[in-house]
């Protein structure tokens, strides 16, 4: 034990946590000084995952970075693909087919779905709990299958195209698809019975980390973590695109149900509920599916007119966006990301002070951060 | 066994050394008979926790060494015995190699008072159930030893968990079994299972309120000195990696590997035997037990049967619930289980005062508390049949299934789906 | 006293969700399980298990192919060569036709970009292999001319599709694997 250090008369032990650890989901580090139990500090080291994904833009042509897009974070792959792929349209002045418009959103729902799954089952193993991950795991197959059959790849999907979208459902598959959220609907309170009630659960999550509705806006985080803070924002509903305006959906809220609202508890709900609302989305998306193309006519090569844009989605860890500069040429002159992901690491530092070993844990669960977006 | 040398001695007319000599013949190969029951039982127990795992799942689990995957353990064991001993370079060399064995013989040595029969028991202490929560108290020393000895924060942590842990818990548990004892009057487990009888009614469990809630108690002690989750702090895969075994491989993580495993047998024969009944047969006097083999074996079987249910609900637990925290962990003991066994002890023995033995009042409380006890049970199987109903799936006695052979798609999406390949265009309808 | 409630309350909250929660888990003692045992337990080969659309392991043939280049110049990684030279009469000749399957991305893009149907997606996945260095697949063994486009109506028959990447890729594959409906099982048959 020789990295105990004496800071202000208290004894620190300084304790690496990670990049190989088993709840540091992929390859995350954390410096933790720890009194006994508790945390005095923790801070997170990034860049373990750093593959250059903005600078490998600058040398591809816009269509052949659209594969690219679904490694910036293999769990959202879809909603990557389509903040790209608005970006690109926009500087285009492209009008996107309104079925492809649907079918991006089925997907990406469905997409939305498959990512919460690893998130709360995430939440339940990194507390101990590992058959919940395995049964979201199982129902999460299903929607790789559903993937596969429509775009060709289970998790990679490459999906979109630019001015559209790559495949056609057919009604077999929409059958399938809604067979599956019929399914799904009905598994939710089974796991809410297994784990989402569960006490034990409710007593390692309710009032750990609170996040006040501020704090959570200016540290810049979004989605899921941020509407679990009490903050009514979703891009979907507030800045609509895509099919979205034309679908009716909730946007759930913390609201601190067993302890205070930004807690690791509300935000376990959150993604709950939101589950429950993309299966409504999937739903009434397949149901008005408009007939017609999949894909406006863009040429082979594609030239842009020089610009610059902002896209973003609302992607399963919130605003999702893509920067993109054009100079006339055929590849992109600069490519930002701005992912969920980067944003929640930020404040674990703050958060975490006070916390214990177990809870530091659970926190970075919830906020369900991941490393290759974090690094890109 | 006593009775055995004594009998031997005077048909063989051994001397006084002779004699010595005998009964520790008879002393060493009992232990080698227990340690060998024990770790089969151990051995079997790992192959049965994989299984339920599996099926938990949804998964099959081992099914490939031998079948039904039986001799799984076997291969697991031949794998850790050839795996190299890693000792760290800066770990304390005495400390992290003896670290397994004190868990080890905590455990095992407490396998010779356990009642498996009538008459089959290593060792019918008078001291059985001190005996018993003084050995198993061993278990801490070796986690300590080993979170020390290994030099490596996780395991540090780990072992301190484990310390606090185990020693909290044992208050309750250790209460708990004395509100059995205060209503047997006898420390020796045979006594107190013979003191019971075969029906549920004539259970500890069941005879008065008290020790209902007691077998509770115990039991979720008895799973927190076992490091099972929910009270797994000590190797917290997700938060300490593998805490005090981190730097532990090959056949000294199997000692402390199989140690949990027979713990978990130990603890659950001790509910058996404390609190439902042991090997008492419905309808059975002990009396009449003693002289046949049949009602013997028969009594093996119950007892094992009963052990085994407590190991499969140990089991069920690992695989549905998550950890506590350290705080909670021992809020929970000082504050729920500790105060809640002491009101046990205080309850049956009151009891023993006020309730006069074989009176209609305490058997009408007996009958009441075992129609209570399978009401419970009912709504439990209620509450699995709701969610069985609610997802949509079909009971399937089948425990060995294999598992699906194909997609689980609609035969018709799957039939065209999976037919002959035929290139599309993008976009092409399909 | 509300203190007393609170404790009582807890105990029975923890009791009642842990029982439920331990009722999910026993109701799947009773359940089937959704495993597939790949890879040797599977109703049909494995390859049939897979959507037609399941992009595996690409391979080119090369008697539809027309040397365009088209793949190669889409490829964002460039894991493709074409090449083409002149034989003696000065006639083209279709020289060199290599995908490095160890840098694939399983984009998709060459796929669709090739005008003839040329290179496309197998349903074969397992094409592991003890060197990198033995996926790079050469599909092409001696210099041939390149096909000429087909007509409307006219396009050659279709090789089955995973043949030309079996045969290229030797060892990577099993022979024919154990299945519980035999090699040759017809989709939809008999779980």
């Amino acid at each position: 034990m020789s990295e105990i250090v004496e800071t202000a008369g208290r004894e620190e032990l300084i304790l690496n946590m990670g990049p190989h650890h088993p709840s540091t989901h992929g390859v995350l580090r954390f410096v933790l000084h720890t009194d006994g139990e508790i945390m005095r500090l923790a801070r997170p080291d990034i860049g373990y995952l750093h593959r250059g994904l903005e600078k490998l833009a600058e040398g591809q042509s816009y269509p052949g970075y659209l594969p690219f897009c679904d490694r910036v974070n293999y769990l959202e792959g879809i909603f990557c693909e389509q903040a790209y792929a608005m970006a690109v349209e926009r500087l285009l002045k492209i009008e996107v087919p309104p079925r492809a418009e649907a079918l991006r959103t089925i997907t990406a729902e469905l997409n939305r779905i498959a990512n919460h799954h690893i998130c709360l089952g995430c939440i339940s193993m990194d507390i101990g709990a590992y058959t919940p991950f395995v049964y979201l795991l199982r129902e999460r197959e299903r929607i790789n299958d559903l993937m596969e059959a429509l775009c060709g790849n289970r998790l990679t999907y490459h999906y979109l195209r630019l001015g559209g979208v790559a495949h056609d459902a057919d009604d077999a598959w929409l059958k399938n698809a809604l067979a599956f959220v019929d399914k799904f609907e009905r598994v939710i309170p089974e796991f809410e019975s297994l784990i989402g009630k569960n006490e034990i659960l409710v007593r390692r999550l309710a009032g750990v980390a609170s996040i006040c509705g501020a704090d959570a806006v200016a540290y810049g985080l979004v989605g899921p973590n941020l509407r679990a803070s009490g903050v009514d924002w979703d891009l979907r509903r507030d800045a609509p695109y895509s099919f979205y305006p034309r679908l009716s959906f909730e946007v759930p809220v913390g609201k601190g149900e067993r302890g205070t609202v930004g807690d690791c508890y509300d935000r376990f709900l959150v993604r709950v509920e939101e589950m429950r609302q993309s299966c409504r989305l999937v739903r009434q998306a397949i149901e008005k599916l408009p007939a017609g193309d999949i894909r406006a006519k863009v040429p082979r090569v594609l030239k842009i007119p020089a610009g610059e844009t902002y896209a973003c989605v609302e992607g399963a860890r919130g605003e999702l966006g893509v920067y993109l500069v054009s100079d006339g040429s055929d590849k992109p002159y600069r490519l930002k990301w701005r992912t969920g992901s980067f944003a929640a690491m930020s404040i674990i530092e703050t958060v975490s002070r006070g916390l214990m070993i177990a809870d530091l844990v659970a926190l970075i669960a919830s906020l369900d951060v991941i490393a290759p977006e974090t690094d890109r | 066994m006593r009775a055995l040398a004594e009998y031997l001695a005077a048909s063989w007319q051994l001397s006084p050394l002779g004699r010595e000599l005998l009964s520790a013949g008879l002393i060493l190969l009992t232990a080698i008979v227990v340690f060998a029951v024990a770790l089969l039982i151990a051995a079997l127990l790992t192959w049965l926790e994989r299984r339920v795992a599996g099926r938990v799942q949804s998964r099959v689990g081992p099914n490939r060494v031998g079948p039904l995957g039986l001799l799984q353990w076997l291969a697991d064991g031949l794998k850790m015995i050839l795996k190299e001993d890693v000792v760290p370079a800066a770990a304390d060399r005495p400390l992290f190699l003896l670290a397994p064995y004190p868990v080890m013989i905590g455990v095992f040595a407490a396998f010779a008072t356990v009642p498996f029969s009538q008459l089959l028991i290593a060792a019918d202490l008078d001291v059985g159930v001190l005996y018993l929560i003084a050995v198993t108290s061993l278990v801490v020393v070796g986690i300590l030893m080993a979170g020390w000895g290994s030099n490596n924060k996780w395991s540090l942590l780990g072992g301190i968990r484990s310390a606090a842990q185990i020693v909290a818990y044992e208050v309750p548990a250790a209460l708990a079994l004395l509100s059995v004892v205060v209503m047997a009057g006898t420390l020796s487990l045979q006594s107190i299972v013979a003191a019971q009888g075969g029906w549920p009614w004539e259970w500890y469990l069941l005879r008065t309120p008290f020790g209902f809630v007691a077998f509770f108690i115990y039991f979720t002690a008895a799973v927190a000195e076992g490091n099972r989750t929910p009270f797994d702090l000590p190797e917290a895969e997700s938060e300490l990696v593998a805490g005090y075994n981190t730097e532990y491989s090959g056949i000294r993580f199997g000692g402390f590997f199989l140690g949990e495993f027979a713990n978990i047998y130990l603890m659950s024969a001790i509910a058996s035997a404390l609190f439902f009944g042991g090997w008492q047969i419905p309808g059975v006097t002990p009396a009449e037990q003693v002289g046949s083999v049949w009602w013997q074996a028969l009594g093996f079987l119950v007892f094992v049967a009963k052990a085994g249910v407590g190991c499969l609900v140990v089991i069920l637990l690992r695989w549905t619930f998550p950890r506590l925290r350290v705080d909670q962990l021992t809020a929970l003991c000082y504050r729920y289980l500790a105060p809640g066994a002491f009101l046990c002890l205080v309850g049956n023995a009151l009891w023993i005062v006020l309730v006069p033995a074989g009176s209609l009042f305490e058997r009408m409380v007996g009958y009441g508390m075992t129609a209570v006890a399978a009401a419970l049970g009912l709504w439990f199987v209620l509450r699995m049949r709701r969610h069985m109903v609610s997802t949509g799936d079909r009971l399937d006695l089948d425990l060995f299934a294999r598992g699906h052979t194909r997609a689980a798609f609609d035969p018709a999406w799957q039939a065209r789906a999976y037919g002959r390949f035929r290139r599309r265009r993008p976009g092409e309808a399909s | 006293m509300s203190a007393a409630r609170e404790y009582f309350a807890a105990i029975r909250r923890a009791v009642f969700s842990l029982a439920d929660g331990l009722s999910v888990t026993v109701s799947y003692l009773l359940r089937r399980p959704v495993t597939i045992q790949y890879p040797d337990r599977t109703a049909q080969p494995v390859q049939r298990l897979l959507p037609e659309r399941s992009r595996g392991l690409l391979e080119v043939d090369v008697e539809r192919c027309t040397a365009c280049g088209l793949c190669a110049k889409t490829c964002p990684i460039d894991c493709i060569v074409v090449e083409t030279g002149k034989d003696a009469a000065g006639a083209r000749l279709h020289t060199r036709m290599d995908v490095d399957l160890g840098r694939c991305m399983f984009c998709g893009l060459c796929v669709e970009a090739c005008p003839t149907g040329a290179i496309r997606h197998s349903r074969e996945f397992e094409g592991g292999m003890a060197r990198v260095e033995n996926l790079l697949v050469r599909f092409l063994d001696a210099p041939r001319p390149p096909a000429k486009p087909p007509k409307k109506g006219e396009e050659p028959p279709e090789k089955p599709a995973g043949s030309i990447i079996r045969s290229r890729l030797p060892g990577a594959f099993a022979p024919a694997r154990r299945c519980a409906g035999g090699p040759d099982a017809k989709p939809g048959g008999a779980a």
